[in-house]
């Protein structure tokens, strides 16, 4: 029921990748306006050098599901009456991590009497993103470590207007940072970030592989270990000086980030848009949005992007689309709520939008 | 469960409730998802126990059969750590435990 203040409530739970993200979201019916009450997150982090896997990952949320939910609880201080539904990743994701998540969710909605909202991960990502920078109706780039979509809408849908033919972008950074050994702590991604920084003084030649609307990214992965291992066995690099861990992380950042900007403005021209939403952890990075800044001024428009809070994967997310869901009269029965590692973001039918 | 030549490895285990109404959760909570290999099967429901049958179902009862020991032993495992999740959601975040949290902050 309502709260207080007349506003809907919803608990949203997310734990399709590494990161368990619990979080509380009100909306109110006289503004529309969507206020977060509480987002707590904790990640898997796994040792240098390595990637998390999925039976690791899925102990970590159990093991971490009750403490964050009770912390989620506790800080937005709304009671169990006040929460209209549970929400929870569906998909996409891996599998006994989102299943660990489901399992939670599901038991907390049984106890408290709650019915149940399985969310689509990417449009929560993208429904998140347009609530905090209030973008209208831009293109919206959303990457990430799983994920790596061009993203319109159109009646009812969220079209994929291009996307990686392999790995996620995101997925090609976390897999170089493992062959550098750079830390994963708080992501590996944002460590390849402040090392680029350091980067600068060549720009190491790496495939550039954009197909039309999509791109690709496991043959520029290829080369950058491939270089590597030539910098590790003490080889120089084309300019005929040696070149530094730096280096490469800058050529990397270079080199698939302008992927990206070319495939979001052909998705842009096509559509006749000049406001680009970035959303997803690779959003995060300040280079990627400096560059789409630039394409997107170019074209007489502006990019949008949210802050760590919410562009890393979030429980807030997952409350905020599912309660837009819920309060179209979506609803997950109980037999139904399992999760899905394949679910197209184009699956989901939009209807809180015209 | 009758055995089965195909599934001749099995195991059952009873796990006790502290009430019907909890038990009934487990059993609506884990059920949800398929056993993700063929080669295991699995049935979950509640049982009264035995000495005290006017306080409900108050056992979860599953039955695992699978092809081999190594099968049976990954599902019952994984099932366990699940279950080990309900329990700790259930001891910790029920509506009495959070609302007697709450009155005594």
């Amino acid at each position: 029921m309502p709260d207080a203040k007349g506003r809907r409530i919803a608990l949203g739970c997310e734990g399709s990748a590494n990161k368990l993200g619990i979080g509380i979201i009100a909306h109110d019916p006289l503004t529309g306006e969507a206020i977060v009450l509480s987002n707590v997150r904790d990640t898997f982090v796994s040792p240098p050098g390595t990637g998390f896997l999925p039976k690791d990952t899925a102990r970590h949320h159990r093991a971490y599901f009750v403490r964050v939910a009770k912390k989620a609880l506790a800080a937005s201080g709304v009671s169990i009456d006040e929460i209209d539904c549970i929400c929870y990743t569906k998909g996409p994701g891996m599998g006994g991590p989102l299943t660990s998540v489901a399992v939670g969710a599901r038991t907390l909605a049984l106890l408290w009497g709650k019915e149940l909202v399985g969310v689509n991960h990417c449009v929560g990502h993208i429904e998140m993103g347009r609530a905090i920078t209030g973008a209208s109706n831009p293109v919206v780039l959303y990457v990430s470590g799983g994920n790596t979509q061009v993203i319109a809408y159109a009646e009812q849908r969220y079209r994929i207007f291009g996307e990686t033919l392999d790995i996620a972008v995101g997925n090609c950074l976390d897999r170089f940072a493992r062959t550098l050994e750079i830390s994963n702590d708080p992501a590996p991604g944002y460590n390849i970030e402040q090392l680029a920084k350091q980067g600068g003084r060549v720009l190491l030649d790496l495939p550039y592989a954009v197909k039309g609307m999509d791109c690709s990214f496991s043959g520029i992965l290829g080369r950058a270990d491939d270089l590597a291992a030539q910098m590790k066995a003490g080889e120089p690099g084309p300019d005929g000086e040696p070149f530094t861990p730096a280096d490469l992380c800058f050529s990397l950042q270079e080199t698939v980030f302008a992927m990206l900007v070319e495939i979001t403005e052909r998705a842009m021209a096509h559509v006749g848009s000049n406001q680009v939403l970035i959303v997803g952890g690779v959003g995060c990075n300040e280079r990627l949005q400096e560059m789409m800044g630039a394409m997107a001024a170019e074209r007489g428009g502006s990019v949008y992007a949210t802050d760590e809070r919410f562009c890393i994967d979030n429980g807030i997310m997952i409350a905020h689309a599912g309660l837009l869901a819920y309060e179209t009269g979506f609803r997950t029965p109980l037999e139904e709520s399992t999760c899905t590692q394949r679910f197209r973001t184009d699956e989901v039918f939009v209807k809180w939008r015209d | 469960m009758a055995t089965d030549d195909n599934f001749p490895c099995s195991l059952t285990l009873q796990v006790p409730f502290p009430d019907a109404r909890l038990a009934s959760v487990a059993l609506q909570a884990l059920r949800v998802d398929k056993e993700l290999s063929g080669l295991v099967k699995r049935e979950l429901t509640t049982v009264a126990a035995p000495e005290s049958s006017d306080a409900g179902e108050t056992i979860l009862r599953v039955d695992y059969k699978a092809t081999t020991n190594r099968m049976l032993r990954v599902a019952v495992n994984s099932f366990m750590d699940s279950l080990a999740l309900v329990l700790e959601v259930q001891e910790e975040m029920d509506v009495d435990v959070i609302e007697s949290e709450k009155a005594s902050q």
